[in-house]
């Protein structure tokens, strides 16, 4: 409930207010944003398992987070910054996937 | 003592409890809300992120710009040489259009399809006392007069054109098929001095008027001689414009 609520305003705020990205910024908020999907399925995957934590949902997003940009980060230091992006991104997607699935079979008991 | 202080332990260990879960689901919707917040701003930023390209996208970009601008160009050029051979065509077509007004004008003047005004003179012959004025004095003082520059000429109701021939009739003269009975009434347009002199010069046509027939001859000048005397179009039969 709350999550929910949360996501639309979120929305809503970011329809209403339209910030400027800093540029520095530019490069990770994909990438975050991405992980930070992946955090919230794995926690509504944990809710549906009956072992949601709150102190490990916050956890795992900002650890989530913030180790798909440092990745980033890192990878444009090195010259194959793309290149690891899309490894982060293929990563996370998979994770996603398995999320999703594990949804799902809870859901339809199967 | 023991009474009171237990349910009062169990309702703030409640209370905190309480207070905990929405503290907790405050903290997740406000993660939620941040997740949200980030992808709306990711999708409503549409400049080109060129930060994230590596030198060589970059280059292939800047070179694709520039081929781009020079095909703009080019078209850009070609579009305003077109532009300019219109703008020629137009003007020309203005100027063939402007000249074949003043063609129309002149041509209509000259051959006598349209009335005339301007300076000229009038000339009054009266009938002569000695002899009748005959075809080829009349058309003398006609030669006479164009010599002496006269655009436009009319006797009496017949406009002078370049076919006109004066006849000796049975009892008058005969100019283009009409009568002309005297007094005669000449009107031509052009410069009034000179065709005053054309018709009063020394053994001209207006003394040999005055002399051999006994005719008075009047001329009289005028800034503004009307000749609304017309012909109408003669239809060419054999002459044809060359291409």
């Amino acid at each position: 409930m709350a999550a929910v609520l949360g996501l639309i305003i979120g929305v809503v705020v970011g329809l209403f207010v339209k910030p400027d990205i800093p540029v520095w910024l530019q490069p990770y908020l994909p990438i975050m944003v991405v992980a930070a999907l992946d955090a919230l399925l794995g926690a509504a995957r944990a809710y549906f398992e009956r072992s949601f934590s709150d102190k490990v949902f916050v956890i795992s997003f900002f650890s989530n987070v913030i180790t798909a940009a440092l990745l980033v980060l890192l990878g444009n230091q090195l010259g194959v910054g793309s290149q690891l992006s899309t490894a982060v991104i293929v990563v996370l997607g998979i994770r996603i996937f398995s999320n999703v699935s594990a949804i799902r079979r809870f859901i339809f008991q199967g | 003592m023991v009474k009171k202080t237990k349910p009062k332990k169990e309702l703030s260990s409640q209370a905190r409890s309480l207070r905990t879960r929405l503290l907790t689901s405050l903290l997740v919707a406000a993660l939620c809300a941040l997740l949200s917040f980030g992808y709306v701003v990711q999708v409503n930023n549409t400049d080109m992120t060129y930060e994230t390209m590596t030198e060589a996208e970059l280059t292939r970009m800047l070179s694709e710009t520039s081929t781009q601008v020079q095909r703009l160009e080019e078209r850009r050029t070609e579009l305003s040489r077109q532009l300019t051979s219109l703008q020629q065509a137009a003007d020309k077509e203005a100027e063939a259009s402007r000249i074949a007004k003043e063609n129309e004008e002149s041509s209509g003047i000259l051959s006598g399809r349209l009335p005339a005004e301007g300076q000229g003179i009038i000339v009054h012959i009266s009938r002569g006392s000695k002899a009748q004025i005959d075809a080829a004095t009349m058309f003398n003082l006609i030669e006479e007069l164009r010599n002496g520059g006269a655009e436009v000429i009319a006797i009496n109701d017949v406009r002078v054109v370049t076919s006109t021939y004066i006849s000796q009739g049975d009892d008058g003269l005969i100019c283009d098929g009409t009568a002309l009975n005297p007094p005669y009434v000449v009107k031509a347009i052009g410069d009034k001095n000179n065709l005053q002199n054309a018709v009063n010069l020394a053994g001209g046509v207006g003394s040999r008027l005055t002399v051999k027939y006994g005719a008075t001859v009047d001329v009289e000048t005028s800034d503004d001689v009307k000749i609304t005397q017309t012909q109408s179009l003669p239809d060419y039969k054999y002459a044809k414009t060359v291409e």
